[in-house]
């Protein structure tokens, strides 16, 4: 961030609750670069992507007092909506028919079903791609493509109690890799 | 309760990705409002990621900001109206007043920019109905001669049927072995006409053919004669028919004959107008 901030969050979302534009502007502004990032590491591509964002910065905008500071940070916040936007967007028929081709040729190569390839991984998806294989897929398949717990243990055959301790482990390995 | 434990359990991390179930949000909630060191640890787990996210900020498209003004327009609160606002903007340190009229700026040629797009859409719209209506119209036109000219198709194509009925009923006439044909050559002075008359033993029906007959006046028509122990009884008018025209039912005869006749036909013969002539000869 190479802009000096002028609004602290309190008084960023005070203002974005009384639907000001000019508090619109300074959250897209300052927040879209790193919004747009959370969404390329689940969406690579960047058109698809930009539509994402967009519908993210529209849902931001619309729930903004379900917004609770003393639950945690903004960022987090606004950082859940673009996961759940992007993993919606990963699901939609449409974006199936468009990388179903992609997604065959790539299953080949990567265990992890990930759409992305090496060169193209972004954010927190390139951290997490050097985790070892157990801890990655685990992350991959949870976080980025949005299975729960449940249905990660029957994928993998593996006892939901041990999809649960590993995931954990798996995170925190990544919060020390994120802390650098 | 062991703090450190809990914070070391992945939880927290859970909770700040979404990967947390229903049960472990509540509790990690609960226990942030009891315990500042698992608030501390939420927090600066959460600001880890945020960094993260913004040191590999990616630059979205140029026009998405302008796209999202666009859909958001209607849902922003005037800026001017509310002094209070404007007050608290001015409060805040680092932004001054010329920013707040910036605000007010970007808001009035934002509605400049609506405005303008709803003309330039007006108009691209008029001329695409235009274009679109000439269209039509054309292919309006055009549809109405393929149909015309397909109903005109369809009658000729009509027309040819029957003739082709005609000529086939004729031909199965002349294939009867039953059908006796009396050739009726031209007579003295009208050698260039010549006509056929087809006689069915059984049913004793006078088919007529005129192979080629003289062209006539409107006002007259050619006559069959069936010449019948020396006298001529009406065999039927001749009108224009294709192939075989069938004429009247003539049990005997022994000669049959073609004159001109006024209109409509004569009761008895007009003798100098006669035309073509011939006898029946019998069968063995």
């Amino acid at each position: 961030m190479t802009e000096i901030q002028k609004y602290t969050e309190a008084e960023l979302v005070g203002l974005l609750k009384e639907r000001r534009q000019s508090a619109f502007s300074y959250l897209y502004d300052n927040y879209s670069g790193a919004l747009y990032n959370v969404v390329l590491a689940i969406v690579p591509d960047r058109d698809i992507a930009s539509d994402v964002l967009q519908e993210v910065f529209v849902k931001i905008w619309k729930q903004c007092e379900s917004y609770d500071s003393s639950k945690g940070r903004l960022f987090t916040w606004m950082m859940n909506i673009a996961r759940n936007a992007s993993i919606d967007m990963l699901r939609s028929k449409g974006y199936q028919n468009s990388q179903q081709n992609r997604e065959l040729k790539e299953t080949v190569y990567d265990s992890a079903g990930s759409t992305a390839t090496n060169t193209d991984r972004i954010g927190l998806r390139k951290v997490v791609h050097t985790l070892k294989d157990d801890y990655k897929i685990l992350i991959e398949l949870s976080y980025f493509e949005g299975f729960t717990q449940d249905e990660i243990s029957k994928m993998l055959n593996i006892p939901l109690g041990t999809v649960k301790t590993r995931l954990r482990n798996a995170l925190l390995q990544l919060r020390e890799l994120v802390k650098n | 309760m062991d703090t450190k434990t809990y914070i070391e359990s992945g939880i927290i991390e859970s909770y700040v990705l979404g990967l947390a179930d229903s049960t472990e949000v509540s509790e990690l909630e609960m226990l942030c409002a009891q315990y500042p060191d698992i608030k501390q640890a939420l927090d600066d787990f959460e600001r880890q990621i945020e960094n993260h996210a913004f040191s590999g900020e990616v630059t979205p498209p140029a026009d998405l900001k302008h796209k999202l003004m666009l859909a958001l327009a209607d849902e922003f609160e005037p800026e001017a109206e509310n002094n209070n606002a404007k007050n608290r903007l001015t409060a805040i340190p680092g932004f001054d007043t010329a920013d707040t009229d910036t605000i007010k700026l970007q808001g009035n040629s934002f509605w400049k920019y609506m405005a303008a797009a709803s003309v330039i859409l007006l108009v691209a719209s008029g001329v695409f109905n235009y274009v679109q209506y000439n269209k039509l119209q054309s292919a309006t036109t055009k549809y109405e001669a393929l149909l015309t000219e397909r109903n005109s198709l369809q009658a000729s194509n009509g027309i040819f049927e029957t003739r082709l009925n005609d000529f086939q009923k004729s031909v199965a006439i002349m294939e009867n072995p039953d059908v006796l044909k009396v050739d009726l050559p031209g007579i003295k002075g009208k050698e260039n006409n010549h006509a056929t008359v087809y006689w069915d033993n059984k049913t004793k029906d006078v088919y007529f053919l005129s192979a080629k007959m003289d062209k006539i006046p409107e006002d007259k028509q050619y006559q069959l004669w069936a010449i019948v122990d020396g006298k001529p009884v009406n065999a039927g008018l001749i009108t224009d028919c294709d192939g075989l025209c069938k004429l009247e039912n003539i049990p005997r005869a022994e000669l049959f004959a073609v004159t001109l006749e006024p209109k409509g036909g004569s009761k008895s013969p007009t003798l100098s107008d006669m035309y073509v002539a011939g006898a029946v000869l019998k069968q063995s």
